[in-house]
């Protein structure tokens, strides 16, 4: 069985070798990949100077087309699993292994959750998680605990199918359309870190927007859309 | 404003929802990108719904005809949405830009180095084989 730890960064210099050095270390039984999103600081030297296994995207592409690098990689070595790794090091590679158990039982997707057997706090943090949570809910009367969780792990045939297309991102509204399309999604609880450097994507703006683009997609446009 | 310009604001919007909708199940079309188009046609349906509110900021500003105060929104949503789509071509053309040069500068450095092996190879069988070519 063959697993591919795809690790998208960008502009991760003070994280990455942290991060790839525990992969290394203590789970040399998980292939992984670094896909370096166009950074602009030294996250590609360090990488080159450690010789760790990376692909460096001449432009920056985003998380979506670095992420999708990252499944073509795993599609054209045939990988069983890929699982998605933050570079930030918020994300343990410890609970890898229980993802895959899940897999196994006949999950097509398997989420890292914070949230399955501990409570989900009620703080403005949350607020996204809980109403993209619930539009989930609307529209597939489904329950995903932690929708906005990084943490994902996808077997041959998502691998595939989410390397090959447009309109796949590794975020909540794909896994409420493929909910809806009858794909099989699995929840296994995990523990995140907070980010120990460097600083966060996310701002109220850009929160904004993001809320209100799963918003439309979840609710509206899945609705349409064909796979 | 007259009941044909309402029913031709919802005819006209939702027709361009279909269309939009049409496009991405057809896998031609990127969610971020409609995300836009939706809100407008939302924006233009409730204007028709409720004149009214229309109407009062037409009188806030005032714009004697209500029906100007729908142009004139028009007009400035598409010269914003104008605007970024003119960012998004600069930024678009300054990507190709980069990959064009970085392929050229990767198959010259290609070529280069092939040419010293060969010299180097001089009695050892022909040319490798072509893996540098692209296979698109």
């Amino acid at each position: 069985m063959k697993v591919l730890v795809i690790i998208p960064a960008y502009n991760e210099e003070e994280n990455i070798e942290r991060v790839v050095n525990d992969m290394t270390s203590q789970y040399r039984e998980y292939d992984y990949v670094i896909i370096n999103d166009g950074s602009k600081d030294q996250t590609s030297a360090i990488c080159h100077a450690n010789h760790y296994n990376i692909v460096d995207l001449p432009v920056n592409l985003g998380l979506e087309g670095a992420f999708q690098t990252g499944l073509k990689y795993a599609d054209l070595h045939d990988y069983d699993y890929a699982v998605q790794l933050d570079a930030d090091g918020q994300h343990s590679p410890v609970y890898i292994k229980d993802m895959i158990q899940k897999a196994q039982e006949g999950y097509d997707i398997v989420i890292g959750s914070r949230f399955v057997t501990e409570k989900k706090p009620w703080n403005a943090r949350m607020l996204g998680n809980r109403m993209i949570e619930a539009a989930i809910r609307i529209s597939t009367g489904k329950k995903i605990t932690d929708p906005t969780s990084g943490m994902r792990l996808y077997n041959r045939n998502m691998i595939h199918e989410f390397a090959s297309n447009i309109n796949y991102g590794p975020e909540p509204d794909t896994i409420s359309f493929l909910l809806k399309q009858g794909v099989a999604v699995a929840s296994v609880q995990v523990t995140m870190q907070e980010r120990i450097a460097g600083k966060s994507y996310l701002n109220f703006a850009r929160s904004a927007s993001y809320m209100m683009r799963m918003m439309i997609a979840i609710l509206l446009i899945n609705n349409f859309r064909k796979r | 404003m007259s009941i044909a310009l309402r029913i031709l604001l919802i005819v006209v919007s939702v027709f361009s929802m279909v269309i939009m909708m049409r496009k991405i199940r057809q896998s031609k079309f990127q969610i971020e990108y409609a995300i836009f188009w939706i809100l407008f046609a939302l924006i233009l349906i409730v204007m028709a719904v409720f004149p009214t509110l229309t109407i009062r900021l037409a009188t806030l500003i005032g714009i004697q005809s209500p029906v100007n105060m729908v142009f004139l929104m028009i007009i400035f949503v598409l010269m914003a949405k104008l605007f970024y789509l003119n960012i998004q071509i600069s930024h678009l053309e300054y990507t190709v830009k980069e990959l064009v040069q970085k392929l050229a500068l990767n198959e010259h450095h290609a070529l280069d180095s092939e040419a010293e092996s060969s010299d180097k190879e001089a009695v050892s069988a022909p040319e490798s084989s072509d893996e540098t070519e692209n296979t698109h």
